[in-house]
């Protein structure tokens, strides 16, 4: 009954819609790019539909549109980013070098949003799952691939690089 | 217990993520040591602030448009026996493939959108239809699909003149059920075309029109494809199209519907000199 299953789709995925698009909007930014990730992200959601037990749609569709953002950003012209190195810890935090056309354009974004921009994508997808989707740490793991404790440590420096970028420090800000 | 580790731990702590004997030790280290305590309090700032003023993106509605609308395409892939019958070899060209129109029936489109437009050259129907189609789809992506946007055909009609050495129709449909949406300028085989856009539920309709070759009127046969359906006519010396991806039944009530209103005595000086 193939309309009988697009209906229960469209009453259970579809409205998952904003979140779907906010997700993809702050891990590739160009908001075209993030239309057809979204797009895209729908099409294998109905095509794996079946497979879906019903349980969690949120941090299941959020999982294929955040793999499709990489397949996107993979196959796609991005530029290369620069990974800097954190010494004490020994892993990078990989905070990506602007170029001259992120400068030009980042003077329209907020400060947030800047400081956003400059975080790796594995800190970004998951400071954006937390904070914006507010999903737990065992959702978060299960929408990247990442051990509960990497969710955790990653957190942990996302918020320290926004608290350092955002000037917030022994409790007030700036 | 260090400080070092409570600090490495109150972003977890801040979510309510550490086991709860650990979140005890936690609140009682916090208790005693300032340099902790202020930590926890940027720490906490840090989070309200990002969760305040983190952008949530409202998904264009021209996405959801078309997301429903290739759900639709990909669902009526699926075989089905009823499908298949219809599938061999229409003879008659025109034919509506009624697979797609009971598709769309069934399946509550979302979105589908109608235009109509209009060119002064001779071209065989087929290439037009294309044309016309390629352009539906392409007013569907984001900001394509008005350049005057407005629900008032006395904004919509005025806002062509001068864009357009012909003056498009403009009906009101909406007791009908059709509001208008807007109008866009745009090309079809190189020529500028008339482009008003009307709704019908969350479907677009485009309405193509251009002064044709010659006058008269006629009314070509319904055309399908890819889901979307199209009609074509001409009447009073121009040429008409309106696609959508709305179910054939109704887009051809509402291609009567604008031949009704277009008739020359209800609206008779539809061109600027």
């Amino acid at each position: 009954m193939p309309e009988s299953t697009l209906e229960s789709f469209e009453r259970t995925i579809l409205p998952l819609l904003d979140d779907a698009y906010s997700l993809a909007r702050h891990l590739v930014r160009d908001e075209h790019d993030a239309q057809d990730i979204v797009q895209e992200a729908y099409l294998r959601a109905w095509r794996h539909y079946a497979a879906f037990r019903g349980d969690d749609a949120r941090p299941w569709l959020l999982t294929i549109v955040r793999n499709c953002s990489y397949t996107w950003h993979r196959s796609s012209r991005r530029r290369d980013t620069v990974e800097y190195v954190d010494q004490e810890h020994g892993a990078g935090l990989g905070l990506q070098r602007p170029t001259d056309a992120d400068a030009i354009e980042s003077s329209d974004r907020s400060e947030l949003q800047q400081a956003l921009d400059q975080l790796a994508p594995e800190f970004r997808e998951t400071l954006v799952l937390r904070e914006l989707q507010d999903l737990s740490y065992k959702e978060i793991a299960r929408v990247t691939g990442a051990p509960i404790g990497t969710v955790m440590s990653r957190l942990a420096r996302a918020r320290r690089h926004l608290q350092q970028a955002l000037g917030i420090g022994a409790g007030e800000r700036r | 217990m260090t400080s070092e580790h409570v600090r490495d731990e109150l972003s977890a702590y801040v979510d309510g993520e550490l086991p709860p004997d650990r979140a005890m030790e936690i609140a009682d280290h916090l208790t005693s040591c300032a340099e902790c305590a202020s930590d926890y309090a940027a720490m906490l700032a840090t989070v309200r602030t990002v969760r305040a003023e983190i952008t949530h993106h409202r998904a264009p509605d021209v996405l959801r448009a078309r997301i429903r609308t290739s759900l639709r395409e990909e669902a009526r892939e699926e075989p089905r026996d009823t499908v298949r019958r219809v599938a061999v070899g229409p003879r008659r060209r025109w034919r509506i493939p009624w697979n797609a129109v009971a598709a769309a029936m069934l399946l509550v489109v979302a979105s589908s959108g109608i235009t109509m437009v209009a060119t002064s050259r001779r071209t065989s129907d087929v290439p037009v239809a294309d044309a016309v189609l390629t352009s539906h789809i392409r007013s569907l992506m984001p900001e394509h699909l008005t350049d005057v946007r407005s629900n008032d055909q006395h904004n919509v009609k005025p806002w062509f003149n001068g864009r357009l050495d012909f003056s498009p129709t403009v009906p009101r449909l909406e007791e009908q059920g059709f509001p208008l949406l807007g109008g866009r300028l745009d090309y079809v085989h190189g020529r500028p075309v008339a482009v008003v856009v009307y709704g019908r539920r969350q479907h677009v309709i485009n309405v193509f029109s251009w002064p044709a070759a010659d006058g008269g009127s006629t009314t070509k046969a319904p055309q399908s494809r890819n889901g979307y359906h199209l009609e074509h006519w001409r009447q009073g010396g121009v040429e008409f199209w309106a696609v959508s991806d709305l179910n054939a039944g109704e887009l051809h009530a509402f291609a009567e519907l604008l031949r009704r209103a277009d008739a020359p005595s209800a609206a008779p000086s539809q061109y600027a000199p």
